[in-house]
């Protein structure tokens, strides 16, 4: 089966600055995947690289086995910070832009999703709470039929209703055979959802495991198994 | 329903339905509710609630009926023998603790009497 994302030696630095070194990460189909890092590790850039926003990296990306940039943005729903749009927009202009631009996007997904979240899409960008304005991020970002989505710190600052409506959406609406990215630094809510973990440290993925491995073999918990590495309690020698 | 993050989620899924068996909760041939029905409400994955349903399948509490979902087994001494073995569990997780701290076998008896005893009484 093809692997839904595959990377191969991928490396990345912006201006002087390594950002990304050696990434090599395979994911299979159907899986949700917690992408875990301290601020600044390079989880937004390397989901960056990965929707085809930045550019000129070394090294290969495969979604679905497609590598050129362009076919393999459209496989890919990437949870932008809805940068470009004016604060005066309308939140349903802004979803008319997302029904034009991306084929995929579903009206009727769209619809439940955002009825589920309770939004009312006709208020203006510049007027939403933190919460709203993640959950909105969310229900773009769903609403395309994609074959990976990418959520970059979805429940960053916002309130804890918040945050189980955006997770039962994600639990609700993911096809099954769709694979999804989520970047957290923070993950204890989600633990319970994660099919696999990856850990990024040094610039590089310095641990991927199913959590039932992590569970069963290390008797560890999601949080403390990350902690661990990061504190270096656990030991390149021993992952 | 809260988990520990520290065992693996499928196992503690089935334990949850193992109880709601032995409790009568979900009854001998009762339908259970759709996969995704029951992530959204334990919250957790998809993924994770359709092992531990394989593997329960494979036990035999629950048998699958093509296009119609999956139903709890009919199956009554099944479940009778599975209520014995989780009461023989928490029995033998009671007795070792009682019994690491010295407690005679008498005096254990007469403990777990007086404890249902005064629990009667609060009742009332």
């Amino acid at each position: 089966m093809t692997n839904a994302l595959e990377i191969t030696q991928l490396n990345y630095r912006k201006n002087t600055k390594t950002i990304l070194t050696d990434v090599n990460l395979q994911i299979a189909p159907g899986k949700i995947v917690g992408l875990l890092g301290e601020n600044g590790a390079g989880k937004t850039t390397l989901m960056r690289l990965i929707a085809g926003v930045a550019k000129n990296a070394k090294g290969t990306i495969a979604v679905h086995g497609e590598t050129r940039e362009a076919p393999r943005r459209a496989f890919v729903s990437f949870s932008e910070a809805l940068q470009g749009f004016r604060p005066a927009d309308k939140l349903s202009q802004i979803r008319d832009f997302y029904a034009l631009a991306y084929p995929d996007f579903s009206a009727k997904k769209y619809l439940d999703l955002i009825t589920f979240l309770q939004i009312d899409d006709d208020q203006k960008l510049s007027t939403l709470s933190k919460g709203t304005r993640e959950k909105f991020i969310i229900a773009l970002t769903l609403s395309r039929e994609a074959a990976v989505y990418l959520l970059d710190e979805p429940f960053n600052g916002i309130d804890s209703m918040s945050r189980k409506r955006i997770i039962s959406s994600i639990i609700q609406w993911k096809q099954d055979s769709a694979t999804m990215v989520i970047s957290d630094h923070y993950v204890s809510e989600i633990a319970a959802l994660l099919d696999e973990v990856v850990i990024i440290k040094d610039h590089t993925v310095c641990a991927h495991k199913s959590s039932d491995q992590i569970r069963s073999e290390f008797g560890l918990g999601i949080e403390a198994f990350y902690e661990s590495i990061y504190e270096g309690d656990i030991h390149d020698d021993e992952l | 329903m809260q988990f520990d993050d520290k065992v693996p989620i499928y196992y503690q899924i089935k334990n949850y339905l193992y109880h709601r068996m032995v409790a009568g909760e979900l009854g001998l041939g009762d339908k259970l509710p759709a996969v995704r029905q029951l992530a959204v409400d334990l919250t957790v994955n998809v993924n994770t609630v359709q092992r531990a349903l394989r593997e329960m399948i494979a036990e035999g509490y629950i048998a699958p009926q093509r296009g119609r979902g999956n139903f709890v087994t009919q199956d009554a001494a099944k479940i009778a023998t599975l209520k014995q073995q989780l009461t023989t569990t928490y029995i033998q997780d009671l007795y070792g603790q009682l019994h690491a701290l010295k407690l005679t076998d008498a005096e254990i008896i007469a403990e777990i009497k007086a404890y249902i005893q005064h629990r009667g009484d609060a009742d009332d």
